[in-house]
C-alpha cells in the first residue's frame, strides 16, 4: 500500500484512494463543493487544491488524483501532501473569490441558509470584500418538477445533481448546456424529472440552487427539532430524520444508514409530511343511523364492549395494516387471543407468505447490502422501482459495477439498467423451476444468484406455490446456502415482517383476511390501520388509524390513532432488521398511540393486558420474540423446505402484476398528500403521453 | 426619611439632590407639560457644552420618553422656543402623548399571549382533521 505524509503525519493508505480520502484518513478536513463519496468524480469546483510536494508544481485538485500518481522523493522518501500550507489556503480563497463572483448574496432568503455549504466554506476561505464590480451573472430559474425547487443563478456547477440522476437515479433527465460562466443545469426542455429520488439532489446540492419546493419558506434549519426514526412508506426502511417544530413535521431528511438505504431516500419517504396534516382522525367517532357522530372515548369503548360481548369469538376477527409498528400489533395479537377468536391476519393484500414455511420463507435473506455481492439477479413479480426505489438504486449500483446479468418474470418494466424479460407469468416460472429455461444456467454458473420474489407473484390465490416454485428454483442453482441465500422477498408494507414475526396470522381455523373481508363471514371486524381492504357490508367495523381513508368510511366505530412519527415503534424491515422509530411529534387533538388504545380497550373488555407502558409492552414482546431486542440487527430465518415443496401447486397463467400500481399513492398518509397526488396527476400524465 | 434616602442612593425617583441644588442656584423655571414634569434652563451659553443648558425635573420616576415631543425638541436644542413660550395649538386629531408603556402592564402584548388578559382566540390547528 502506498505511504504518503499529510501535514506531517505518515499513513499508509490503499491504492485506489484518491488524495482527497487519503487526507480524509490522515484526519485532515478538505473542503469540497463538487465531490461526493456516492457519485462519479467530476473534479470542477477546485475547492479540494492542496500542496504536493513531488507531484506537480501547482495546487492539486485532491479530489480527482489518486496516491497511486504521486512520485516519491528522490531517495525513495514518500511523497508528501500540505493541506495547510500558506499556498493551499491562498488557492482556496481564490477558487472561493471565483465562485463568489457569481453567487448572489440572498443567504438571507435563501432556504439553503445555516446548513449551506457555501455560507460554511466561506466562513473559512471567503475574503471579505469583492474585487468584482461587474453585473453578477443572471440565470433563469427552471422548472424541473413538483418537488424541487430552482434557484438557479445561485448555482456554482458542481454537477452533483447531473451525477445523481444519471448514475444513481439513472434517468437523464438533468444535464448542463452551454460552457463556463453560461453553463445552465436544466431538463433541456423543462420537463418534470421522473425518477422516485429525485428528492435528494436537494441534499446533494451545496448551495441554494435545488431546494425542496414543499418546503420552501417554511422553516430555518436551526429552529427545527431533529428526531432520528425510520421510514414507513416502503419495506426498505430507510433511515430518516424527521424535524419538527412544535408537533408539526415541518420536513423528513434521509440518514447515513449503510446497510439499508446509503443517503438515499425516495420521495414518497421526503415529501410525506404534508400528508400528515391533512384528513386526520382526531376524535373517535360512532355511527349512529347510518351517519358517524363525533364521540367520546368512553362512549365508544362502550359500543365495541357491547357488540364485542354479544358476539361469539369466532366471529371476531382482526386486521392490521400496512404501517403499523410491531407493538400495537402485538398487543392487539394479544387480545384478540384472550378475546378467544383466531381470526387474525396481518396479509391484506393476500400474499401468501406462511410463518409456518419458517422465518427465512418472507425475509429478504440475500440482504439490501449483500445485493452488492450477487452477480446474478432475477425478479419474480416485482417491480423494485416502484415498490423499493432505494433498493433498485443498490441493484443498479451493483449492475453499474458490471458484469450482472438481470432478469424478470411480470410486465415489462423499465428498472432504470438493462433488465431481460423472460416471460409474464407462472408458466415461465415453471420452466426455469424446471430447468428448462436458458437463464437457469445463467443462475446456475453465478456464486451468489439473487432471486427476488415480490408481492405481484404472492399475492395471487396460488402464491404459496409461486413461492414453492421459486424456492426450487433457489435451491436448484444454489442460491440456498450457508454463506449465501439469495432467495429474497420484497415486501411493500413496512409492517408486514414485524406482524408475521409476532404470528399475526390465522390460528388454528381462523380466517385469512379476504375470507374475514368476505359477505357474512364475520360480525366483528377490527381494523388495525388497514386500509387497502374493503370489508363487505353486513359486519360491525372498528376502524383504528390515523388518517380518514377507505377503512374510515366503512367503518361504525373509529378509534384516532398516531401516524408513524407520533409514536416510538419497532419496525422490521424487509429484510427482518429490526429497527425502532423515535417519536418525533405527537398525535393529534385526541388521538392516542396505537398501542395504548389497544390496553385501553383490552381493560373495557375485561380482558386487561399485562402492561401499562411501552416498555413493560417491549419486555412482554421480547419475552416472546427474543429477536426484537437486537436493534438494528438481521436474526437469520430458518426456510422449511419440505413444507414450502408441499406447496407446490398448479399455477394461474395470469402475468404476475405488481401492487404497487401508482408509486406515490400506496397508504392513506400519501393519499392525503396534496404533493403525492400532484406527482401521480404527472407521472399518469406522463404514461399517458408515452402511450399516445 | 425615605425620601431622603431616595434622594441620597437613587437617581430615578424625581432628581438626584446635585441637580435639586443647582436647579435652586442657577436654574430658571420655563415652563411644565401636561404631565406635570418641570423644565429649566441656565441663561446664557454653557461655556462647557458650546450652547444653553436645558433641563428636566420628572415628576414621579425618571423617564425619558415621558417628554412629550415639543419639549423634548427644546432640550435637545433642535429649537429655540419653548412650548410654554409659544402659542401653539395642537389639532383635534392630534395624539396625546403616550410615554413608552414597556415594563408597565400596559405594555404591548400580541393577540394570543398569555399575558394578554381576556379571552384568547380559539386555536387554529396545524392540522386539517377529517370529517365524515
Amino acid at each position: 500500500m502506498p505511504k504518503l505524509i499529510v501535514d506531517g503525519k505518515e499513513i499508509e493508505v490503499p491504492p485506489e484512494y484518491t488524495i482527497l480520502q487519503a487526507c480524509e484518513a490522515a484526519g485532515a478536513e478538505i473542503p469540497r463543493f463538487c465531490y461526493h463519496e456516492r457519485l462519479s468524480i467530476a473534479g470542477n469546483c477546485r475547492m479540494c487544491l492542496v500542496e504536493v510536494q513531488g507531484g506537480p508544481p501547482k495546487p492539486v485538485a485532491s479530489c480527482a488524483m489518486g496516491v497511486r500518481d504521486l512520485r516519491p522523493g528522490p531517495n525513495g522518501e514518500p511523497p508528501v501532501v500540505f493541506t495547510k500550507s500558506p499556498m493551499v489556503k491562498k488557492a482556496r480563497e481564490g477558487v472561493m473569490e471565483f465562485l463568489l463572483v457569481n453567487h448572489p448574496l440572498d443567504c438571507p432568503i435563501c432556504d439553503q441558509g445555516g446548513e449551506c455549504d457555501l455560507q460554511d466554506q466561506a466562513m473559512a476561505y471567503g475574503v471579505d470584500s469583492s474585487r468584482f464590480h461587474e453585473n453578477k451573472r443572471a440565470v433563469e430559474d427552471k422548472y424541473i418538477g413538483p418537488l424541487v425547487r430552482t434557484s438557479m443563478n445561485r448555482c456554482i456547477h458542481c454537477t452533483r445533481c447531473v451525477r445523481f440522476t444519471n448514475e444513481v437515479a439513472g434517468v437523464g433527465d438533468l444535464g448542463a448546456i452551454g460552457r463556463g460562466e453560461d453553463m445552465e443545469i436544466t431538463t433541456y426542455l423543462e420537463h418534470a424529472m421522473g425518477s422516485e429520488l429525485q428528492g435528494n439532489v436537494i441534499d446533494l446540492c451545496p448551495v441554494g440552487a435545488l431546494t425542496s419546493k414543499p418546503y420552501a419558506f417554511k422553516a430555518r434549519p436551526w429552529e427545527l427539532i431533529k428526531t432520528e426514526s425510520v421510514d414507513v412508506m416502503d419495506a426498505v426502511g430507510s433511515a430518516i430524520r424527521i424535524d419538527t417544530r412544535g408537533r408539526e413535521v415541518m420536513r423528513i431528511l434521509p440518514v447515513v444508514n449503510e446497510d439499508v438505504n446509503e443517503e438515499w431516500i425516495s420521495d414518497k419517504t421526503r415529501f410525506i409530511w404534508d400528508g400528515l396534516k391533512t384528513q386526520r382522525l382526531d376524535r373517535p367517532y360512532i355511527r349512529e343511523n347510518g351517519r358517524l357522530r363525533a364521540a367520546s372515548w368512553s362512549e365508544a369503548f362502550a359500543l365495541i364492549a357491547a357488540k364485542v360481548k354479544a358476539t361469539e369469538p369466532s366471529r371476531i376477527g382482526a386486521i392490521a395494516g400496512d404501517l403499523n409498528a410491531v407493538e400495537e400489533i402485538f398487543a392487539l395479537r394479544q387480545l384478540m387471543q384472550a378475546l378467544g377468536s383466531p381470526n387474525l391476519d396481518c396479509r391484506q393484500d393476500g400474499a401468501q407468505l406462511n410463518p409456518a414455511f419458517g422465518r427465512g420463507s418472507y425475509l429478504f435473506n440475500a440482504t439490501i447490502a449483500g445485493i452488492e455481492d450477487a452477480d446474478a439477479v432475477l425478479l419474480i413479480g416485482s417491480n423494485p422501482r416502484r415498490e423499493a426505489p432505494v433498493l433498485n438504486a443498490r441493484i443498479r449500483k451493483r449492475w453499474l459495477a458490471g458484469n450482472l446479468p438481470v432478469a424478470y418474470v411480470g410486465e415489462a418494466m423499465d428498472l432504470t439498467y438493462r433488465a431481460e424479460q423472460l416471460g409474464a407469468g407462472a408458466q415461465t416460472l415453471v420452466d426455469l423451476a424446471n430447468g428448462a429455461h436458458g437463464f437457469v444456467e445463467v443462475l446456475r454458473q453465478a456464486q451468489r444468484p439473487l432471486i427476488i420474489i415480490g408481492q405481484g407473484a404472492l399475492a395471487r390465490a396460488d402464491g404459496a406455490a409461486v413461492l414453492a416454485a421459486a424456492t426450487r428454483l433457489a435451491v436448484d442453482v444454489g442460491a440456498v446456502g450457508d454463506d449465501w441465500n439469495g432467495l429474497s422477498v420484497l415486501h411493500t408494507a413496512a409492517a408486514r415482517v414485524g406482524a408475521l414475526d409476532v404470528g399475526f396470522v390465522p390460528g388454528e381455523g381462523g380466517l385469512s383476511a379476504q375470507q374475514m373481508a368476505a359477505a357474512g363471514a364475520l360480525d366483528v371486524v377490527y381494523l388495525l390501520g388497514a386500509d387497502e381492504i374493503s370489508i363487505a357490508p353486513g359486519a360491525f367495523v372498528i376502524y383504528q388509524g390515523s388518517h380518514g381513508d377507505n377503512g374510515a368510511h366503512r367503518a361504525d366505530v373509529i378509534l384516532p390513532g398516531a401516524a408513524y412519527p407520533e409514536k416510538s415503534g419497532i419496525y422490521l424491515n424487509t429484510e427482518g432488521r429490526v429497527q425502532v422509530a423515535d417519536r418525533a411529534s405527537f398525535p393529534p387533538g385526541d388521538a392516542r398511540e396505537d398501542w395504548a388504545i389497544i390496553r385501553a380497550l383490552s381493560d373495557v373488555l375485561g380482558h386487561r393486558l399485562g402492561y401499562d407502558n411501552l416498555g413493560a409492552l417491549r419486555e412482554a414482546l421480547v419475552a416472546e420474540v427474543p429477536h426484537m431486542a437486537d436493534r438494528n440487527q438481521i436474526a437469520a430465518g430458518a426456510l422449511e423446505l419440505p413444507a414450502i415443496a408441499a406447496a407446490i401447486a398448479q399455477m394461474e397463467p395470469a402475468p404476475f402484476a405488481s401492487p404497487v400500481v401508482d408509486f406515490y399513492l400506496t397508504n392513506p398518509i400519501a393519499r392525503a398528500s396534496a404533493v403525492m397526488a400532484e406527482c401521480s396527476a404527472l407521472a399518469r400524465g406522463a404514461v399517458a403521453q408515452a402511450a399516445e | 426619611m425615605k425620601r431622603l434616602l431616595q434622594l441620597v442612593f437613587t437617581w430615578w425617583n424625581g432628581a438626584t439632590a446635585g441637580t435639586l441644588l443647582t436647579t435652586s442656584r442657577s436654574g430658571q423655571f420655563v415652563g411644565e407639560d401636561e404631565f406635570g414634569n418641570r423644565y429649566y434652563r441656565k441663561p446664557g451659553k454653557d461655556p462647557t457644552i458650546g450652547v444653553e443648558r436645558r433641563w428636566v425635573i420628572y415628576k414621579g420616576e425618571a423617564d425619558g420618553s415621558a417628554v412629550p415631543a415639543g419639549w423634548k425638541g427644546w432640550l435637545n436644542q433642535t429649537v429655540h422656543v419653548a412650548p410654554s413660550e409659544e402659542t401653539y395649538q395642537p389639532r383635534e386629531w392630534q395624539k396625546r402623548h403616550l410615554p413608552n408603556p414597556t415594563g408597565t402592564p400596559g405594555a404591548y402584548r400580541p393577540q394570543g399571549s398569555i399575558l394578554r388578559a381576556g379571552e384568547r382566540p380559539a386555536a387554529t390547528g396545524d392540522y386539517q382533521a377529517w370529517t365524515p
